[in-house]
């Protein structure tokens, strides 16, 4: 349903949300257009460092990759009852994702149509309706306005009917996770995954029963923009040895240096429509706590999801959903990077586990989660040291002159015959190339709402 | 009327939870809400919030009293005194009996 309807008589809607917008008109100079086309050189593997700092580049990102984009909103596993929500956001829009009394899951914009606060304060929790607590209007769970204190003061032609809460058009789920876009006309969120579903089954997939949510939500903010930690884990292992070495030394088994974790093989994943991948190719590849290792039927997992699965991406991988939801299968860590403005971010992750895990391996498997990729986790905090560090040195002039280098297995792509689409050696850039030429196309293209020639 | 009016069995409503009990059924004016309170008891007030309307049976139901879910005013569960705003006007309680796990009003009379 749309929480906008409008019959004929209604005047001018708004393009990108259909809401009453009588003679209001936004001049184009509020939301100029930059041609990005030169920022980056995805077959000589260069990009411009103005794509980390500029305001203009950003505010056309939450016009033209975000907007149109599908993002991840919540876990199925968050909504059990009518009234149960979870507050996030898509791009800088905050939403709330609801099951309705009809048990239907949806999403809506949290700002209230009258002044703008948002309307559920919370992080989740189970209501009955949302109601601002500025002046009281009050919505239902499917966001209709419900009620207006001292309505009869407005005029005539007010209709709480033409007021309700934004619904965001388009809310998919695929194998648990729940996705949803602006975009009134999106292509299927299946279709928009495309190559990737293959790879995101090695963990979405290993359980018949599906993946659960344990704990909460881990919240945290970094300096630096959203595309650095995005771009790193569809693209980056490279990384790993050098910026993980204490961790590494860490979980060796017998706290020495070991080659077998230094000279990895693996394939990298790229998928046109800017997604990638990377992981070991191993049998033994797992850094799993004992009590997953010991439960996991490893022969199960190679009958149903296939031996260059289980070798493969269910292993100690990497992953991005373009543009800004990302994965480590074997941590069960799923995570959304929120842009915050071109130097900022905020990281939201939530532990998944495969259902029929018993109490006991769910709490090891999620200890070992806290403890790698947490967010004091002795991996995550290695990470977010980079990317802050990137970033602070980053508006500097002549530093954002000097382009950077994403050149790392160029001309090495091919189809292996093993894993499908196109794969690069696991140190590639490769789907760094490709998750920033996918950028370029869609900050070249109008979004819906821009018209087709604009 | 010195029965009451049966409206519901006592375990049709969870407790901390109301349910709506239509006005033809309760012989009312308004609907009722049945509420029932965190200690199991059971109370009947006037089912619309006498600030703007919204249904108490949606409400919050906590320590004696009920929230309402709209604008959050509060109401005692026994004696429907109002003791929060946007609300001004007390809801109209009504006496209700439990026998034999079924509930019984006593529209207007006071509890």
């Amino acid at each position: 349903m749309s929480a906008n309807k409008s019959d004929a008589a209604t005047p001018a809607q708004h393009a990108v949300t259909g809401t009453p917008s009588g003679s209001l008109h936004r001049p184009s100079e509020l939301a100029p257009t930059v041609d990005v086309s030169g920022l980056i050189d995805a077959a000589s593997g260069l990009v411009d460092r103005a794509v980390f700092t500029d305001q203009a580049v950003y505010r056309q990102e939450l016009r033209r990759i975000f907007a149109p984009s599908w993002l991840f909103l919540a876990h199925e596993d968050q909504f059990h009852k009518p009234g149960d929500f979870f507050t996030t956001y898509m791009g800088e829009d905050p939403v709330i994702v609801s099951m309705d009394k009809q048990r239907r899951v949806h999403a809506i914009l949290n700002s209230c149509r009258h002044r703008g606060a948002r309307v559920c304060r919370a992080d989740f929790g189970n209501t009955k309706n949302f109601v601002c607590s500025y002046h009281g209007w009050g919505y239902d769970l499917e966001g209709s306005l419900v009620s207006v204190p001292f309505e009869n003061e407005y005029p005539e032609t007010f209709r709480k009917s033409d007021w309700g809460l934004v619904e965001v058009p388009r809310v998919e789920s695929y194998s648990g996770l729940i996705f949803g876009t602006w975009n009134p006309d999106p292509e299927p969120l299946v279709e928009a995954l495309g190559g990737m579903a293959w790879y995101m089954d090695a963990m979405l997939d290993r359980d018949p029963e599906g993946t659960v949510v344990v704990g909460g939500v881990n919240k945290w903010v970094l300096d630096g923009n959203w595309k650095l930690a995005a771009e790193q884990f569809a693209t980056d292992w490279y990384h790993v040895n050098m910026s993980h070495a204490s961790a590494l030394m860490v979980m060796s088994p017998d706290g020495k240096p070991r080659d077998e974790i230094i000279n990895r093989p693996g394939r990298q994943f790229h998928d046109p429509k800017g997604h990638g991948a990377g992981f070991p190719v191993s049998p033994k590849a797992r850094f799993d706590d004992q009590a997953v290792h010991k439960w996991t039927d490893y022969d199960a997992l190679r009958a149903r999801l296939g031996d260059a699965r289980v070798e493969g991406p269910l292993t100690t991988g990497h992953a991005t959903v373009f543009p800004n939801f990302s994965y480590l299968p074997v941590n069960g860590s799923i995570r959304v990077w929120h842009p915050k403005g071109p130097d900022k971010m905020e990281v939201w992750t939530w532990t998944i586990l495969d259902k029929s895990m018993p109490d006991h391996v769910r709490e090891s498997q999620r200890l070992y989660n806290l403890r790698t990729f947490g967010p004091s986790g002795i991996f995550e905090q290695d990470d977010g040291e980079n990317w802050s560090e990137a970033q602070a040195v980053a508006h500097g002039f002549v530093t954002n002159n000097v382009a950077l280098n994403y050149q790392m297995g160029i001309g090495t792509e091919k189809e292996d015959g093993t894993y499908p689409g196109v794969t690069t050696s696991l140190y590639s850039d490769a789907a760094g190339r490709s998750f920033y030429r996918r950028w370029q196309e869609l900050m070249g293209t109008p979004a819906w709402h821009e018209g087709s020639d604009s | 009327m010195s029965e009451g009016v049966r409206l519901a069995s006592i375990d049709a409503i969870a407790v901390g939870e109301g349910v709506k009990i239509d006005r033809s059924v309760a012989g009312t004016a308004d609907d009722i809400a049945l509420l029932r309170d965190d200690d199991g008891q059971v109370y009947a007030l006037d089912d619309t919030c006498t600030h703007e309307t919204a249904s108490l049976s949606d409400g919050w139901v906590e320590d004696g009293f009920v929230e309402c879910p709209m604008h959050s005013s509060k109401f005692c569960l026994r004696n429907g005194e109002v003791s929060g705003l946007p609300a001004t006007k007390d809801a109209c309680p009504h006496r209700v009996e439990v026998r034999d796990g079924e509930i019984y009003i006593f529209p207007g009379e006071a509890p």
